[in-house]
């Protein structure tokens, strides 16, 4: 599935991931390919992607994620990459 | 003879004035560059904002927010009160930039105060504050911190002052002057309405590559959608992001026209001082010219004499 991270200030992140963990505004939401047409605010904690054998993480906070038609967007108020 | 060395006076004085002019037009050219990444990378946020209020946005929850209700008139009891926020640089030497922005913001206060409406202005950037100390006019707010590299957060800063009054009911509208950074040579000044939240039909006429994304609810193809809250509480959540998103780009857009102005004032300045330039050497060496003839007519003269 495609996912895309985005913060007002510019593109994060934007490629194909097969599993994403958002930090939801009530939990943690896990999204695998082919999830429903879904909704949510986002809390504030780590946003994980998994690509293949790679995860990248992000500090978010704010905003909404989206999964519409296998596509995921991570539309965030603040975002950055973590630090590892 | 005192008039060549005026001349070489001048020749130099130009040739300077060029050297500044020609280091001011790079510099704004590199800064240009990134501003202008700054206003494109922030595209695909707005562009994703907008889409996700649109696809919650029905017509019957658009009545429940306070930042989309147009607030009734003042004769029928709403507020008296309108904001404009005025966005300038810091900086000038860029052509007519903050005067043509100066000058739209009078005309909205015009229209606003004509409208019967009591005018707060907000000032951000030096030149827009100067004028307006100058002509004696009270400012709701100065910032002069913000400069030519603006953040979310300063947007956020911002908009969350103006939305605590808008949703208070102490102002009737909010809106933006900002430059519209079509492209590095064409930054008209525009006013933006913020606040209450257009939805529907554009304003600014045709579609144009960049316009503003705008919110306007359409038909429910999200029927199936899981939301987390309820669409309510999203589109509640998701409106103060976009007013903030709008003011960002405002401030970038405003940001990126102001380099691109002064890269185009730069350059007519470099290019004027050529030409004066090359006025002012035929000049000398014709001044030059005349003398060194006369010079050898008196020797030629002298010589006769003898």
């Amino acid at each position: 599935m495609r996912v895309s991270v985005v913060s007002p200030e510019q593109v994060l992140f934007e490629g194909d991931a097969s599993s994403v963990v958002a930090p939801a505004y009530d939990g943690q939401v896990g999204i695998l390919p082919r999830h429903a047409p879904f909704m949510a605010l986002l809390g504030e904690g780590t946003l994980a992607i998994r690509t293949g054998d790679e995860e990248s993480r992000f500090g978010v906070s704010g905003g909404f994620i989206q999964v519409v038609d296998n596509v995921v967007r991570v539309v965030a108020e603040r975002a950055q990459p973590a630090a590892v | 003879m005192a008039k060549t060395r005026a001349l070489k006076r001048r020749i130099r004085s130009v040739e300077s004035t060029r050297k500044i002019t020609r280091t001011m037009e790079m510099v704004a050219t590199s800064k240009l560059k990134r501003a202008q990444d700054r206003v494109v990378a922030a595209r695909p946020y707005a562009a994703a904002l907008a889409a996700a209020i649109s696809d919650l946005l029905t017509p019957e929850l658009a009545e429940r927010f306070a930042l989309l209700r147009r607030p009734p008139s003042p004769a029928k009891g709403g507020p008296a009160r309108a904001a404009v926020l005025l966005l300038t640089s810091n900086r000038g030497l860029a052509g007519a930039f903050n005067a043509n922005l100066i000058g739209a913001a009078r005309e909205r206060i015009g229209a606003l105060e004509g409208a019967g409406y009591e005018v707060d202005l907000y000032a951000v950037g030096k030149k827009g504050i100067k004028y307006f100390q100058f002509v004696k006019r009270r400012l709701a707010l100065a910032r002069l911190d913000i400069g030519d590299r603006p953040t979310a957060l300063h947007a956020e800063d911002l908009a969350q002052q103006l939305m605590a009054e808008y949703e208070a009911g102490r102002l009737a509208s909010v809106d933006v002057v900002y430059a519209h950074f079509k492209s590095p040579l064409s930054t008209p000044p525009m006013v933006m309405r913020v606040m209450p939240i257009e939805t529907g039909g554009r304003t600014d006429g045709p579609a144009d590559r960049g316009s503003k994304p705008s919110v306007r609810p359409r038909v429910r193809l999200s029927a199936n959608y899981i939301l987390k809250p309820g669409a309510g509480e999203l589109v509640g959540a998701l409106l103060p992001l976009y007013v903030t998103n709008a003011v960002y780009r405002a401030l970038v857009e405003t940001a990126a026209s102001e380099h691109g102005a002064r890269r185009t004032a730069m350059k007519n300045a470099t290019d004027s001082a050529g030409d004066m330039l090359e006025i002012l050497r035929r000049t000398f060496n014709r001044a030059r010219q005349a003398q060194i003839t006369q010079e050898l007519a008196e020797i030629v003269g002298g010589a006769e004499a003898l």
